[in-house]
C-alpha cells in the first residue's frame, strides 16, 4: 500500500511534498555540499531512453535527487554517441557538481568522462564501462541476471533439454548474460542449443515473433527459451502461442514491466519465470552512489545491484498486477541497500 | 501522317529482327527475372532449411510480412502521384498506442479503437496532403516532420511508457481497462482454410488490401489518372485532372492503410508499444521499391509491392530457419534492393534505348 502511494503520488504531487518536508526534514544532517539543498546541480546524461526500463530509471533517478535535494539536468541523446558525448561537456559548461552516465559507448565517452573529472566534476557511470579509476561503475549484474534464470530453468526441466536461444552480440549488457549461457552450457552437456537469433528492429517484439516463429517451425523438439531481455521474452511468447506450442515450450528471461506480468500470468502462459533488477531501484543507487561522492566519500569502484528472481508462480500466488504489486510483495525488489550511509534519505514510499 | 509511321516501320524492320533474340531474352530477364527469383528462393529453401516447406511456413511468411505489406501498398499509392510518405511507420506505431489507450485507459469497447485509428489515419494523411499541396512544402519533409511530431505526440499521454493492463498512469492511477478480446482476435484469430485454424487475419488483410489496391491503380479511372499525375503533374493538370485532390487522396490512403497496420500490431502485441516505426518504414519502402523491378513495370505498382514484401519475407525467415545471424539479414535485405533497383533502372533504360 505504502508502494502503491508512492506511485500515486508521483511526479508531481511529491515534487511538492517531497521537496519541502523529505528535502528540508534531512537537510540538517547531511553533510556539506548537501546541507544547501537546490545548490547541488547534477546532470543525468542518457544514451538510451526510449521504453519501460528507461522511463523507470529515469523516474528512479527522479525521486532520489528530490529526496536529496539535488538539482537534476536531464540530457538525452537518444542512441546517438557523439551528442551523448558533447552533452558531457554541455554538463561541464553548465558547471554542475556531478554527471551520472547512463549507458553509451567506452569509445565516445571515454574520453568526455576524463574531460569531466579534470574539471573537478564528480562521475558516476550505469552500464558503460569508461575504463576510469576515479569513476565508480554502477551496475546490475547481468550475468547473475542470466545466471539465476537458468538455475530456474534447470530446476523446473533438468538437465537435458533443446534450447532456443536468443541473443544479439555487442549489445554490453546481453553480452554479460551470454557468458552465463555459456558457462551452464559447457556444465550441461545435456542441454543443447538448437537455434540462436535475435534481433532489435524496432517494435522488437514483432521482429522476434517472425523470427522465433521460424525457429520453432525448424526446430520442433525445443522445450526451452532463454530469452535474456524481456523484449525478446514477449516476441518468443507471441511465436510460441501463434504456433500453439503454449504447454510444451517454457521460456526464462530477464528484466520485468507491467506488461511483462500480465504476459507471464495469462493463463498457461509459456513464461515461466524473469529475473529482474528494478530500474527504478537502479536509478535511486546511481543517485545515491553520487551523492556519497559528491560528500567526498568512495562508494567503491563497483555498485552492484543484486537482482531477483520473479516466477510465475509467485505472481500467480499472490495475485501480483503491476510494478507497484510487486514491490510491495517483494521487499528486495522495492529497495536494495546498496550506497547506502546514515544520513541518506530515501524517497517516499 | 499515316504512311510516315509505315515509312519509319518499314525501315525499322530489319534493325528490330537483327536484334530480336538478344533484346527479348532481355525483355523476359526483365519481366519474369524476380519472380523466376522469388521462386527459386522458395524451392532453395524448401530442400536446404529443415521445416520450410509446407503450408504452415508460407502462412507465418505471409503473416511476417502482413504488416509491412500494408504499409508499402500505401507507400506505393504515394509514389504512383510523384510524391513520398515518410510517415507511416510513426503513423502505425502512433497508431497502435492510440488503441491501446482507447481500450486500455478510457476502457472503450473494440469499435471505438479500431474508428479513432482509422480517423487519427485519415486526418494524419489529410494534414500531409494539405501541407504538400496548399502550403507547398515538399512531400519528403512535410512527411519528414511528421514522422518526427508524431514519434513525439504517441509518448505524450503516457509520458513515454507502454501501455498496458495495470500500468500506472502520470497522474498516478492504474490503468484497468484491457484490450477488447475482439480486437486482439484481429491480429490472432485464425480462420480453417483446408488446415485448422490456419490463416490469420493479418494476412486476410494484407491479400484483400493488396487486391484492393491493384484494382484501384491499375483499372480504375482514378488509378489511371494518379499515374498521369505521377509522370508529368502539368500535363495532368491541364487535361483537367483535379491534381491537389487526387494527391491529398494518395496520403490519405497511405495515412489509413498504414493506421490498419498499427492496429494489426497491436493487436498481434496486446499492448501499446512505444517505438519510432524506423525499421517498419524502412521494411516498406524496400517492398515497393523492389515492387518496381517485379513484372519489368518500371514504377509503383501494386502486384509489385506485395511481391517485393514477400520476397524479403521468404529471405528473413528462411535465413533464419538456417540459424542465419541477424546482421546477414539486413544485409541480405541491402542485397535484394540494390539488385531490384538494378532491374528496374539499368535494364528498363536499355530496353527502351533498344527500341
Amino acid at each position: 500500500m505504502k508502494i502503491l502511494r508512492r506511485s500515486v503520488l508521483g511526479l508531481f504531487a511529491s515534487v511538492a511534498v517531497g521537496a519541502a518536508t523529505i528535502g528540508t526534514g534531512f537537510a540538517q544532517s547531511m553533510p556539506a555540499p548537501l546541507d544547501n539543498p537546490g545548490d547541488v546541480k547534477i546532470a543525468l546524461v542518457r544514451y538510451l531512453s526510449t521504453g519501460d526500463f528507461f522511463q523507470a530509471y529515469l523516474s528512479g533517478v527522479e525521486k532520489q535527487a528530490e529526496a536529496i535535494g539535488l538539482d537534476l539536468r536531464i540530457f538525452d541523446s537518444r542512441q546517438d554517441a557523439a551528442l551523448q558525448a558533447d552533452m558531457v561537456d554541455q554538463a561541464i559548461a553548465l558547471g554542475v557538481d556531478g554527471i551520472i552516465i547512463q549507458h553509451g559507448l567506452t569509445e565516445s565517452m571515454q574520453e568526455a568522462a576524463q574531460r569531466a573529472v579534470d574539471a573537478g566534476i564528480k562521475v558516476v557511470a550505469f552500464d558503460v564501462n569508461v575504463e576510469n579509476d576515479a569513476i565508480p561503475q554502477i551496475e546490475q549484474s547481468d550475468y547473475l541476471l542470466g545466471k539465476l534464470a537458468l538455475e530456474q530453468a534447470i530446476k523446473d526441466n533438468g538437465t537435458e533439454w533443446n534450447a532456443g536461444y536468443v541473443y544479439v552480440p555487442g549489445i554490453a549488457p546481453l553480452d554479460r548474460r551470454h557468458v552465463a549461457w555459456e558457462e551452464v552450457k559447457a556444465a550441461n552437456p545435456g542441454i543443447v542449443e538448437r537455434a540462436q537469433m535475435g534481433t532489435l528492429d524496432n517494435p522488437i517484439a514483432n521482429s522476434n515473433a517472425n523470427q522465433a516463429r521460424s525457429v520453432l517451425q525448424a526446430n520442433q523438439d525445443i522445450t526451452v527459451f532463454f530469452a535474456p531481455y524481456d523484449e525478446f521474452a514477449k516476441g518468443v511468447k507471441i511465436a510460441v502461442d501463434e504456433a500453439g506450442l503454449t504447454s510444451d515450450v517454457s521460456i526464462y528471461s530477464a528484466d520485468v514491466s507491467t506488461a511483462d506480468i500480465s504476459a507471464m500470468r495469462e493463463p498457461d502462459s509459456a513464461w515461466k519465470a524473469t529475473v529482474a533488477t528494478n530500474p527504478a531501484v537502479v536509478g535511486e543507487v546511481s543517485v545515491r552512489a553520487l551523492a556519497i561522492m559528491l560528500t567526498g566519500e568512495n562508494p567503491g569502484a563497483q555498485v552492484v545491484v543484486p537482482p531477483t528472481l520473479i516466477t510465475q508462480a509467485f505472481l500467480n500466488e499472490n495475485d501480483i498486477k503491476n510494478m507497484s504489486d510487486l514491490s510491495a510483495n517483494m521487499p528486495q525488489f522495492a529497495h536494495a541497500d546498496v550506497a547506502m550511509t546514515e544520513w541518506m534519505p530515501l524517497p517516499a514510499r | 501522317m499515316s504512311t510516315d509511321v509505315q515509312d519509319s516501320g518499314i525501315t525499322a524492320q530489319p534493325k528490330a529482327s537483327a536484334k530480336k533474340g538478344q533484346s527479348s531474352g532481355l525483355d523476359l530477364a526483365i519481366r519474369y527475372g524476380f519472380l523466376a527469383l522469388l521462386v527459386g528462393l522458395a524451392i532453395f529453401f524448401s530442400i536446404f532449411a529443415n521445416g520450410f516447406a509446407g503450408p504452415r511456413s508460407a502462412v507465418f511468411i505471409f503473416q511476417s510480412v502482413a504488416m509491412t505489406g500494408i504499409l508499402a501498398l500505401g507507400v506505393t499509392c504515394t509514389l504512383v502521384v510523384g510524391g513520398f510518405d515518410l510517415s507511416i511507420g510513426s503513423v502505425a506505431t502512433s497508431a497502435m498506442m492510440l488503441a491501446a489507450y482507447v481500450m486500455v485507459v478510457m476502457e472503450q469497447p473494440a469499435a471505438v479503437a479500431v474508428v479513432a485509428c482509422l480517423f487519427m489515419g485519415a486526418f494524419i494523411g489529410l494534414v500531409n496532403g494539405i501541407l504538400i499541396v496548399r502550403f507547398k512544402v515538399p512531400d519528403l519533409l512535410a512527411t519528414l516532420g511528421m514522422m518526427f511530431l508524431l514519434v513525439g505526440l504517441q509518448r505524450i499521454p503516457t509520458a513515454g511508457r507502454s501501455i498496458s493492463t495495470g500500468m500506472v498512469l502520470p497522474d498516478g492511477t492504474t490503468a484497468n481497462g484491457t484490450f477488447d478480446p475482439l480486437f486482439l482476435a484481429m491480429g490472432r484469430h485464425r480462420f480453417d482454410f483446408f488446415l485448422e485454424k490456419l490463416l490469420p487475419i493479418p494476412v486476410v488483410f494484407l491479400i484483400v488490401i493488396a487486391i484492393l489496391i491493384w484494382i484501384f491503380l491499375e483499372t480504375t479511372r482514378h488509378g489511371r489518372l494518379m499515374y498521369a499525375i505521377g509522370s508529368n503533374e502539368r500535363a495532368a493538370a491541364l487535361t483537367g485532372t483535379n491534381v491537389k485532390r487526387y494527391k491529398v487522396t494518395a496520403y490519405m490512403i497511405s495515412g489509413v492503410l498504414a493506421s490498419i497496420a498499427g492496429m494489426l500490431l497491436a493487436a498481434r502485441l496486446g499492448r501499446g508499444d512505444i517505438a519510432s516505426g524506423t525499421n517498419l518504414l524502412l521494411d516498406a519502402v524496400a517492398a515497393s521499391l523492389i515492387g518496381f523491378a517485379v513484372l519489368g513495370a518500371a514504377k509503383p505498382n501494386a502486384f509489385g509491392t506485395a511481391m517485393g514484401a514477400l520476397f524479403v519475407g521468404i529471405l528473413l525467415q528462411g535465413l533464419t530457419m538456417m540459424n542465419a545471424p541477424y546482421y546477414t539479414q539486413d544485409f541480405i535485405k541491402g542485397a535484394v534492393l540494390v539488385i531490384a533497383l538494378v532491374f528496374t533502372f539499368s535494364l528498363s533504360a536499355r530496353k527502351t534505348a533498344g527500341h
